[in-house]
């Protein structure tokens, strides 16, 4: 540290804020040191499986597990009149028990859970089980669902009907602003269902102690939801059960839900007194699936002669699968987050969620922002061509300004999606390549937004902060964090260490993060809804800064400085016009432990009130919001259809981006993702059947498919984000999508609007072009082309 | 998922293999690399109790394609990097090349691609799934579901050495309880089969090696692979190509292809005519068009037939191209 010459307080540039800090735990990853459920083994461990049901719908009459019971190994077996209380995500939806109860709904629903010594002996003992079924009507159609049906899958269903969810909303006057556009487009689009493939397949191990203790390791993003549908369906209290978290590999929303199997191998558990574990095969994963509901969707788009937007019209069709999930969110989301990044004076929405045999669907990456995002950004696109005018002219006119409020009563606090689109816009060479490419090769550009931590939680009640951490110092000076944010390979680890770090003016070496425990850590409620950085970054924040004050204070007394004099930095707390004058940190640390031997601090973070007073007006409301625009070029092979996209411009604002080398790794992971949904991920039913429930026949994008992405971090410090930060986790998904499908319209003069788009569709497709129009062209140039850069901004309404 | 027991026999020699094969007579299959076979056994397609595995016989392992003579136990990796076969038999290395990961490479065998187990999306599943639907000809069952009024597989043939391998005259050897033979590749898939029994292979008998005549003056060839994926993806269709030409005009050509139907083959009938005659773009679309309407893929991998088979005349189209534009 130099003393500052003019003697004035220097500026302390933020050391760990901001750096490219590898994850703190890549090491022990690379190394395949990490320990994942699997990876635990117990004393007198036995193996659990469940019987899955063939069936995709049948009432069951009888379950005989008597000669199963008597196979040598087996422990337990386990049906679902033992456990049959309900239970799900959303309190209000609880349609799920452990195992089948009376019924099953979906091929692959748990119906028996065993315990034994071995997975040979599980499946004898699934020999010897006899299930008898009497099969019902099967629902595989939403668009059947949605009308009058014989049987409900589920009581709960709306009137006469399999729907689990409509929602209508109207803001403004949309027939009005229909009648006066000057001109509007409508587009409608099928989107298949997509999961989240993420590397590690579920997995749970749970041990009942003869104390009466329950605990669950499980590879979950949510330990705090487990924690209560663990109490609420075993009928312990929470204080008796014990969820761990170990390290997971990866979860997109796919071990977000409480799951059966996660109860089922408990029960078996606290059945035997012995250590439980389940691990999934890849087909279970597939069937447990709660991925991206397949959609059908409409979207309207009505402007001004002005080219200001006036009308959005949105309808969507979601096939739910056989249990409500986070159903009811996604249909609010499907239609709420569809203004997005545009201003929006009338808006309508009709919304429906139908239960079907399928396997559920519910929360992946981006939730409920994707497919109807791509709707809209193809539909801007349409109707920039309709006008003449050059697509990202068009965005520009109608984007949302900064701290402004959206028609349905959305608090927009920062937003950098002008940035965002002038920085792909100018870096791509848009101008030069817009419609002027050859044929087979075009551009594209989209725009995203994403809630930064939904402002709701789930559950309202005990009310309690989002995130709370706590921070322990020992006289070792070592920092131990406790927090219950799960770490799924998202970084949040990391970011933990980066906030305390910097705070503190520490190494990160001497930052400890503890597993996440929920008998040390407190609460938080998950990593869903990219709300982890922000809500528990601003947590971690205050309870340093806590620390921090503390640690001050015995500096203080140790140099005889007042407290506003002293600065944190280089593991010491030192005088800030005298930097040499100071104490290190463990100095400090054993000062402020004198006669109490502790030293801890918490701090927390609870969202403000916000949002309307309308029915659903929490759904989508944040914080904040991360926005983003993207450009991306690809090229088409017109004889096979293959599409290649070779590369993608990715405009997004996270705000301050806390650990770039961090945001940069969510930004190529969500294009690899977004891609595959586009390209070649199915979940390919047939009828109830899912005809790929592997990895070979599930289609994810290989490396080799990877476009070049160039990150555009543009975005503006956020007013309430930690260190001015925003989400990064799911948003970067969203713009992907459209701009790759208006590339291929500009490549091609085909709309795709049927996901994904396999070389087969985009064969079909350019023959009935051909067909239809005698030629394969490009479509026309715009007759308005981007004002040169400078002049490009239109003064917002 | 798990693998049943079974019993693993290593033997060191020929003759002690085909003894063994006498003893387990129907209870056992050949294990190479185990690429395909083990994670069928896990699915619960046909096991059986005993495995003889062929790694521990030396000869198997030989390799010199200075001589067109393979070992059945060369693994792909060895065959996609060697120089040699690159420059004698292109269309095998770039076969090789294509095949699944280069960890299955690593593993997987020359003599086990030319084997490998028809796929069919009914057939490639799990028990419980099959169980679910209800089990196919293939396995355990009694019907098929995709063309469920024949008594009949039509699971595809989908490894990507054969076609390449028959486009340059290759043979194998063959050896068994009942001696040893020698036959051309396309024989040891007939056609008229029901499906299930996938090669003209007698019981007990082992694919003891490829052979590969000198390629003449001039020979080229090429194998070109679809698939939805770059890597990973069994093809949906191989095409390979051998091409000689001789002042302009046809000296010789093959054409084969594999991963379309239940048996890869060569489509001599319709390439034979277009020797002696010089290459045009109308030509070679007609012949691509040929090609086209005489092969008949079922709707069983991820692909649509329909597509399958017009790709089938855009891929046999390049690669003739290709081998004439360099010339
Ligand atoms: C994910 C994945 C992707 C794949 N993708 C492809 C692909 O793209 N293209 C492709 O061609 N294949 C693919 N395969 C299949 C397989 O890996 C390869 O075909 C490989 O070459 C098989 O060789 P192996 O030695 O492992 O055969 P094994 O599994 O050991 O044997 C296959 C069959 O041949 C029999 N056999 C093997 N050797 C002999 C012999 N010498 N004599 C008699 N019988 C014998 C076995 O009994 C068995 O029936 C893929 C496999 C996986 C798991
Ligand atoms: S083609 Fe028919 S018999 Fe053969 S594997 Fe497929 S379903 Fe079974």
């Amino acid at each position: 540290m130099t003393p500052a010459a003019s003697g004035e307080a220097p500026a302390v540039p933020h050391r760990l804020i901001g750096a490219r800090v590898p994850l703190v735990d890549a090491s022990l990853k690379v190394t395949g040191r990490a320990e994942y459920t699997d990876d635990l083994r117990r004393p007198n461990l036995l193996v659990g499986r469940i019987l899955k049901s063939v069936h995709p719908h049948a009432r069951i009459r009888k379950i005989d597990v008597t000669e199963a019971r008597k196979v040598p190994g087996v422990a337990a077996v386990l049906t679902g009149d033992r456990y049959p209380r309900t239970f799900g995500v959303l309190p209000m939806t609880h349609d799920e028990t452990a195992l089948a109860v009376d019924r099953v709904r979906y091929i692959g629903e748990g119906v028996v859970a065993v315990a034994a010594v071995d997975e040979e002996t599980c499946e004898r003992a699934f020999a010897r089980i006899r299930v008898e079924y009497e099969p019902l009507p099967v629902y595989d159609d939403p668009k059947v669902s949605r009308n009058p049906v014989a049987v409900k899958i589920h009581e709960r269903a709306l009137r006469d009907t399999n729907l689990q969810k409509e929602v209508f909303q109207h803001f403004g006057d949309l027939p009005g602003a229909w009648r006066a556009a000057a001109h509007s487009v409508r587009v409608s689009a099928r989107y298949a269902g997509v999961t989240h493939a993420f590397t590690e397949p579920h997995a749970v191990l749970a041990e009942y102690s003869p104390d009466g203790r329950l605990t669950v390791w499980s590879a979950t993003q949510v330990p705090h939801y487990l924690h209560r549908a663990l109490s609420e369906v075993l009928d312990l209290p929470m204080h008796r059960i014990r969820v761990i978290k170990p390290e997971v590999g990866g979860g997109f929303g796919g071990k977000s839900d409480p799951f059966p199997h996660e109860i089922a191998c408990a029960a078996l558990a606290m059945e035997t007194g012995r250590p439980v574990k389940i691990v999934f095969d890849r087909d279970d994963v597939f069937y447990t699936n709660h991925g991206r509901h397949p959609t059908w969707n409409t979207v309207g788009i009505a402007a001004d002669a002005l080219g200001r937007f006036t009308a959005l019209d949105v309808e969507a069709l979601l096939d739910g699968g056989a249990w409500s999930s986070f159903g009811t969110v996604t249909t609010y989301y499907n239609g709420v987050l569809a203004m997005g990044p545009y201003q929006f004076p009338n808006f309508r929405y009709h919304g429906a969620r139908a239960y079907t045999n399928h396997p559920p669907s519910g929360a992946m990456r981006a939730h409920g922002g994707t497919n109807i995002r791509y709707s809209v950004e193809v539909a801007v696109d349409m109707l920039a061509e309709e006008m003449g005018w050059d697509p990202t002219e068009l965005r520009l006119r109608n984007f949302l300004p900064p701290h402004s409020t959206t028609v349905n009563e959305f608090r927009i606090t920062s937003n950098s999606v002008r940035q965002c689109l002038l920085a792909a816009r100018e870096r791509s060479g848009w101008r030069e390549k817009f419609r002027a490419l050859p044929y087979g090769q075009g551009i594209g550009i989209a725009c995203g937004f994403y809630i930064s931590g939904s402002n709701s939680p789930i559950h309202f009640t005990p009310k309690f902060p989002q995130c709370t951490v706590h921070l322990k110092v020992d006289m070792d000076g070592g920092v131990t964090v406790h927090c219950g944010a799960a770490d799924i390979g998202q970084g949040s680890k990391t970011i933990l260490a980066q906030v305390v770090g910097e705070v503190l003016g520490i190494p990160l070496d001497r930052i400890r993060i503890a597993a996440v425990d929920s008998d040390t850590a407190p609460i938080d409620i998950g990593s869903y809804s990219s709300r982890v950085t922000f809500m528990m970054g601003n947590a971690a924040k205050r309870a340093a800064e806590d620390l921090r004050r503390q640690l001050v204070q015995a500096a203080s007394d140790l140099t005889g400085y007042a407290r506003e004099s002293l600065e944190c930095g280089g593991d010491r707390i030192y005088v800030r016009h005298r930097p040499q004058v100071g104490v290190s940190f463990l100095e400090a640390v054993h000062r402020a432990m004198e006669h109490t031997g502790a030293l801890h601090a918490s701090g927390s973070y609870e969202s403000a009130p916000m949002g309307g007073t309308f029915k659903g007006a929490r759904a989508g409301t944040a914080p904040a919001y991360s926005f983003s625009a993207y450009a991306a070029e690809v090229e088409v092979d017109v004889e096979t259809g293959f599409v290649r996209v070779r590369k993608v411009w990715a405009g997004f604002d996270c705000g301050r981006p806390l650990n770039p080398q961090s945001v940069e790794g969510q930004i190529e992971g969500s294009i690899h993702m977004g891609l595959g949904q586009l390209l070649s991920e199915s979940l390919n039913y047939r009828g109830p059947r899912l005809m790929n429930p592997s990895l070979l026949d599930y289609k994810i994008v290989m490396p080799q498919d990877m476009p070049e992405v160039e990150c555009l971090l543009v975005g503006e410090d956020d007013p309430e984000g930690p260190f001015g930060a925003k989400e990064a986790g799911e948003g970067p998904l969203i713009p992907v999508l459209p701009a790759v499908g208006n590339a291929l319209y500009d490549a091609l003069g085909v709309r795709f609007l049927d996901l994904p788009i396999t070389p087969d569709k985009v064969l079909r497709a350019l023959e009935e072009k051909e067909r239809r129009e005698g030629r394969l062209s490009k479509p026309a140039p715009p007759a308005v082309m981007p004002v040169p850069a400078g002049g490009t901004d239109h003064a917002p309404r | 998922m798990h693998l049943d027991e079974f019993q693993l026999h290593q033997p060191e020699s020929l003759p002690e293999a085909i003894s063994l094969a006498r003893e387990f007579a129907g209870q056992f299959d050949y294990l190479a690399g185990g690429t395909d076979l083990l994670p069928n056994y896990k699915m619960h397609l046909n096991p059986r109790p005993h495995l003889i595995s062929l790694d521990a016989i030396p000869e198997l392992h030989r390799f010199s394609p200075d001589q067109g003579d393979l070992g059945a136990m060369v693994r792909l990796r060895e065959m996609e990097g060697s120089a040699g076969l690159a420059s004698r038999y292109p269309a095998v290395a770039q076969a090789a090349r294509e095949v699944a990961t280069p960890l299955v490479r690593a593993s997987g065998t020359l003599g086990g691609n030319l084997l490998v187990e028809t796929r069919c999306f009914f057939f490639n599943q799990s028990y419980f799934w099959r169980q679910s639907l209800g089990f196919c000809l293939k396995a355990d069952g009694d019907r098929c579901h995709v063309v469920p009024q024949k008594e009949k597989c039509y699971a595809t043939f989908s490894g990507d050495l054969a076609p390449a391998l028959m486009a340059l005259d290759a043979r194998v050897r063959l050896m068994g309880p009942e001696g040893t033979r020698e036959i051309p590749l396309t024989d040891l898939y007939p056609r008229d089969g029901d499906g299930i029994r996938r090669t003209s292979l007698r019981a007990g008998e082992v694919l003891e090696g490829v052979t590969l005549p000198p390629p003449v003056q001039g020979l080229r060839s090429i194998y070109l692979k679809l698939r939805v994926r770059p890597s990973y993806d069994f093809p949906e269709l191989g095409v390979a190509v051998a091409l000689c030409q001789d002042g302009g005009r046809v000296s010789h050509l093959r054409v084969a292809l594999g991963g379309l139907e239940m048996v890869p083959r060569r489509m001599d009938a319709l390439t034979d005519p277009l020797v002696g005659s010089q290459l045009t773009g109308e030509s070679l679309r007609a012949l691509g068009e040929a090609i086209r309407s005489a092969v008949r893929p079922v709707h069983n991998t991820f692909l649509a037939p329909d597509y399958r088979r017009k790709m089938t005349a855009v891929l046999v189209r390049r690669a003739v191209r290709s081998l004439t534009e360099g010339s």
